[in-house]
């Protein structure tokens, strides 16, 4: 919220500025701030809730008291347990959420990449043709067809493994249909200009087209990684053990009351939950050049 | 397929080939499976089964609360998508022009893009709360008791307002994108060329904006109808009653928690052709963008 | 990823320690939050009690997504030994025959005695087959009861009521007068509906309520249940109940508040109920009943869930499974599971050791549960067995909505629900052609 004081200041002591404050910038300001605002708050009211007890929360809700219960559910969170064998505490399952958004993610963007080179840059008879059997996919999410899924990454022996949560998910085309869009738009006379110097199609593309994509790979590990990390109904299908399981499946795990028969810890998964965003968070925050950019060179 | 191309014959297939076996085994041959469940009426354990023909399709079109529910999907989808575009789009446009805190004012307006939707819909759930949810008390400031999961309409609107909180930040980002991406020479151009700044947006900026807008259309579209699912199954608790919901939620419901394997799958196959018909539109689109640019 | 396969092992193996001789099993289940830790409970406490079979619990998510993972998993050959299903998913699994054993069948085939009068009235056969034989082991067992507030039945100075008659004509005005919402409820197909013919003693489908074949109908469309959602439309309008929705915490949240006074839950919500800082005294009766409709009210049937053993397992892993029924149904474990979450215990043995504990002298309510289930039986109070009752359940929900936010009238909602339901249980006799 620095910007918020800087315009407050700026505003105050417009002497010190020499541009002139006008009516319009403040306006600008004004509907960031409550933009950023209509993101933030309720983020923050869940990580309120986290620092007061369970059987409060049920009563009154969130509320502007900071309560001293954070540490304890912070514990309770990361380094307790909430299943059977002791396995799939806070710790493990970010470990695990880890491992499948960046396999997915890295998957995908490898995969994807040497399709899109394939169908761009190769004089392919089944060009159009490879292109549409793989752009179909994007047509039937999981969801709709996740019994034989199931069967398949069974009878291929991969349940409760990260290639069977992984690569089944790694079967649908956005990230081929990205780099194709991309590729399309790199200028042909890069590629006129490889073969004249005599490179060869796997020089051109880790010489050329691999640094050229540079911040296009990077969005792209971007919006997979978050996509991989925030999967809930496939990890619950395909794991039972509860090392395997992943966050987002175990804050389910710890909000699931039946019949009212028991007190459903609050804190501790809202928590969990805070913990389960804060990962994909920090990357979308830490890498958002590098990702606009990605997005504004593709958009050509 | 114009461009300057190798004649290696045997490097594409190689390229290819892990995206094609992958796609086969865990697309096709499930999408297939899904095709033929539509036309049997299945025990879900694989132990009876009946060829019932178009009986599951015309069982689904002959039902009014199907109907219903495809009516809700279109009106959901174009309230989600409008709402995400518009409120993207005024920020985009305020981001790009202010210079102090443009970074900050961009990180703050695009990280709810990382948060899972289980967890969107769930925060969605607090605020709503019947007895103490912050909006729900903000409603009986003005003497309105706002009821989500009792009245249709209001359960609708959060499940807008959550899946809009969710989206703003993709259109956001892609928004920002294109108009960074709008040349200096244009923008000085257009300053000269026009005084006010209204004038300007609608003139200048917008239109070299609207291969983005197209995009973002059908990118948005597509939210609405498939991603949306974790939010709305977290905003109606798992039990639909008499809540709103989404072509894509009753495809879960009857196959997924019913296990009424011909009839989703006769859902699934209606959802497909539809998907379809966008994604030809959406090449349509992208195709001749890529002409005139 | 070598390595992390190379810790789990050697975890697994610090586990089970010397091991080779143990009987491996597994249990999906859908018992989430503090519920699945008692579940934990049971099964750490059964390992450690012998050491032949070593149990393994795996929380599945809801009962849906723990019935289709066992449904997936049963046609991959993966399925596990034992898995929770819940009552509206009886038919699906009871109706595919060969998926599991009959757990009578598998006790008796593994030297257990059993007698199904051992259980109690209202457990015995909502799993059990039309010859009434036990085919699901009953688990999570909970019927709807009654909770009031104390207090405000003190205030209001009456008593719980035990007809709707007396509820409208004496309960529900004075509580107004009080200051209180009379009643809410959490569950309307279940509470208002298949508990509601039990109660008293109306047929809910023909074939013998659905246990005797899959061509069934549906009975919902009857004038005493049609009477009984008139009359909460009426009530609603004069203030005398509140609906807060499908969502089972959003009934329940109200009456913890103080602001409802009458609240019909599960007699599993006890043990929420009781862990909660309430701020007034709550105790718990029986449903009332509609003396117009009978005056001999029966018993109710159980809700929650049960546990099914899945066929395609070894005779060491079905002799294990028997092990662990034998040791789940023995009166200690029952009891245990009793206090622990307010679930009942299925047993007359298991029943008397609570009583001779005096336990229920502490919690009266706890008990109401049970004794509601052993109540008289009657020719309807077994339960019902239809097909995608899952979503004969949403129709009902979405019908019952509707009639409660004023959107359609009683009339035309049964008459919907029955074609409705009608239409879903050809569809599902189809299903097991």
């Amino acid at each position: 919220m620095t910007d918020a004081t800087q315009i407050q200041t700026a505003v105050a002591a417009p002497k010190r500025k020499r541009r002139p404050i006008k009516l319009e910038n403040v306006v600008d300001h004004g509907v960031l701030v409550v933009g950023a605002l209509f993101m933030l708050l309720p983020i923050l009211m869940v990580l309120q809730l986290t620092t007061v007890p369970d059987a409060e929360i049920i009563k009154n809700g969130p509320s502007l008291k900071i309560g001293d219960q954070f540490d304890e559910n912070f514990q309770k969170a990361m380094f307790e347990a909430d299943g059977f064998s002791g396995a799939n505490t806070g710790v493990r399952m970010l470990y695990n959420s880890f491992i499948l958004g960046i396999g997915f993610a890295v998957g995908k963007i490898v995969i994807g990449m040497m399709a899109a080179y394939a169908i761009v840059y190769f004089r392919l008879r089944f060009a159009t043709l490879a292109f549409w059997i793989i752009f179909t996919t994007l047509l039937l999410p999981l969801e709709v067809r996740i019994l034989p899924s199931y069967e398949v990454v069974q009878s291929l022996g991969m349940l409760n493994t990260f290639s069977g949560l992984i690569i089944p998910l790694v079967a649908s085309a956005t990230a081929t249909f990205f780099f194709r869009q991309f590729f399309r738009s790199v200028p042909e006379e890069l590629v006129e200009a490889a073969r004249i110097d005599g490179a060869g199609p796997v020089k051109f593309f880790f010489d050329i087209l691999v640094p050229l994509s540079r911040t296009m790979i990077a969005a792209m590990f971007i919006i997979m990684f978050v996509f991989g990390w925030n999967q809930y109904l496939w990890p619950t299908m395909i794991t039972t053990e509860e090392d395997m399981f992943t966050l987002v499946r175990g804050i389910k795990q710890m909000t699931q009351v039946l019949e009212g028969a028991s007190l459903p810890e609050f804190g501790r998964s809202n928590l969990l939950a805070i913990i389960a965003i804060v990962p994909p968070v920090f990357i979308v925050i830490f890498f958002q050049s590098w990702f606009v950019k990605g997005l504004t060179e593709s958009d050509k | 397929m114009k461009r300057a191309g190798f004649n290696t014959p045997w490097l594409p297939m190689l390229l290819l080939l892990p995206q094609l076996t992958i796609i086969a085994v865990f697309f096709y041959w499930p999408a297939w499976h899904a095709l033929q469940s539509s036309f049997y009426l299945q025990d879900p354990f694989g132990f009876g089964s009946t060829f019932v023909g178009w009986e599951n399709y015309t069982d689904m079109f002959g039902n009014r609360e199907y109907r219903k529910i495809a009516w809700f999907t279109v009106l959901f989808t174009l309230l989600v998508t409008f709402f995400s575009l518009a409120l993207a789009l005024i920020l985009a446009v305020k981001a790009d022009k202010v210079i102090r805190g443009a970074k900050t004012y961009r990180s703050l307006l695009m990280w709810v893009y990382a948060v899972a939707p289980p967890v969107a819909g769930f925060i969605g759930i607090i605020m709503f709360d019947q007895s103490w949810g912050p909006i729900t008390e903000f409603f009986a400031l003005f003497g309105y008791t706002f009821q989500v999961g009792v009245n249709f309409n209001e359960t609708a609107f959060a499940m807008v307002l959550v899946s809009v909180w969710k989206q703003v930040p993709v259109n956001f980002i892609f928004f920002l994108s294109g108009l960074q991406s709008i040349p200096k020479s244009v923008r000085e151009a257009s300053l000269i060329d026009n005084g006010s700044a209204n004038g300007r947006f609608w003139d200048i900026t917008f239109p070299l904006l609207a291969p983005t807008g197209f995009f973002l259309l059908i990118i948005n579209i597509t939210y609405s109808l498939f991603d949306t699912f974790g939010v709305i199954d977290t905003i109606v608790k798992g039990e639909p009653g008499n809540n709103p919901m989404t072509l894509v939620y009753k495809v879960y419901v009857d196959g997924f928690r019913g296990n009424d394997l011909g009839g989703s799958s006769a859902q699934s196959v209606i959802l497909m052709v539809l998907v379809l018909a966008l994604t030809v539109f959406q090449f349509r689109l992208i195709e001749r963008r890529i002409h005139y640019t | 990823m070598t390595r992390l396969t190379i810790t789990s092992v050697a975890a697994t193996i610090a586990l089970t320690g010397a091991a080779y001789a143990q009987t491996e099993i597994t249990m999906w289940h859908a018992m989430g939050g503090a519920l699945g830790d008692t579940v934990n409970q049971i099964a750490e406490d059964f390992n450690a009690s012998q050491d032949e079979v070593v149990l393994t619990p795996v929380f599945k998510g809801s009962y849906e997504e723990t019935l289709t993972a066992g449904i997936a998993a049963f046609r991959a050959g993966e399925q596990p030994n034992i898995m929770q299903v819940f009552d509206a998913g009886a038919a699906t699994v009871i109706g595919a025959q060969g998926a599991t054993i009959p757990v009578q069948e598998l006790l008796a085939a593994n030297g257990v005695d059993f007698d199904i009068e051992d259980y109690i009235s209202g457990v015995r056969y909502f799993y059990a087959d039309s010859n009434g034989t036990m085919i699901g082991m009953p688990f999570n067992s909970s019927s709807p009861i009654m909770y009031y507030n104390e207090d405000a039945l003190a205030a209001a100075g009456v008593t719980p009521p035990e007809t709707w008659e007396e509820f409208q004509d004496t309960t529900a005005p004075a509580l107004v007068e009080a200051g209180y919402i009379p009643m809410a409820q959490s569950h309307l197909p279940w509470i208002f509906t298949e508990n509601f013919m039990s109660r008293h003693n109306l047929p809910f489908a023909t074939n013998n309520n659905g246990y005797d074949g899959t061509d069934t109908k549906i009975l919902v469309n009857n004038d005493a249940i049609k009477a009984h959602f008139t009359a909460l439309t009426e009530w609603q309008d004069q203030g005398f109940f509140n609906w807060y929705g499908t969502g089972w915490s959003d009934n329940q949240a109200p009456f913890e508040e103080g602001k409802v006074a009458i609240w019909l839950g599960s007699s599993g919500s006890f043990g929420g109920l009781s862990q909660k800082d309430l701020g007034f005294e709550f105790s718990a009766t029986y449903l009332p009943y509609w003396e117009a409709v009978t005056t001999e009210p029966t018993q109710t049937f159980i809700g929650g869930a049960s546990l099914f053993a899945m066929s395609g397992k070894s005779g060491d892993e079905n002799a294990a499974t028997a092990k662990f029924f034998e040791y789940l149904t023995s009166p200690e474990t029952q009891y245990f599971w009793h206090k622990e979450t307010g679930y009942v215990p299925i047993t007359e043995a298991a029943y008397e050791m609570a009583k001779a504990d005096g336990y229920y002298d502490e919690q009266p309510a706890a008990e109401i549960g049970i004794k509601q289930l052993s109540l008289a039986a009657g020719e309807n109070t077994r339960g019902y067995r239809m097909g995608f009752y899952v979503q004969i359940r949403d129709v009902m929900n979405r019908e019952y909505g509707r009639i409660l936010t004023g959107e359609t009238s009683v009339e035309d909602a049964f008459q919907n629900i029955e074609t409705e339901a009608n239409e879903l249980l050809e569809r599902f006799g189809k299903t097991q052609g």
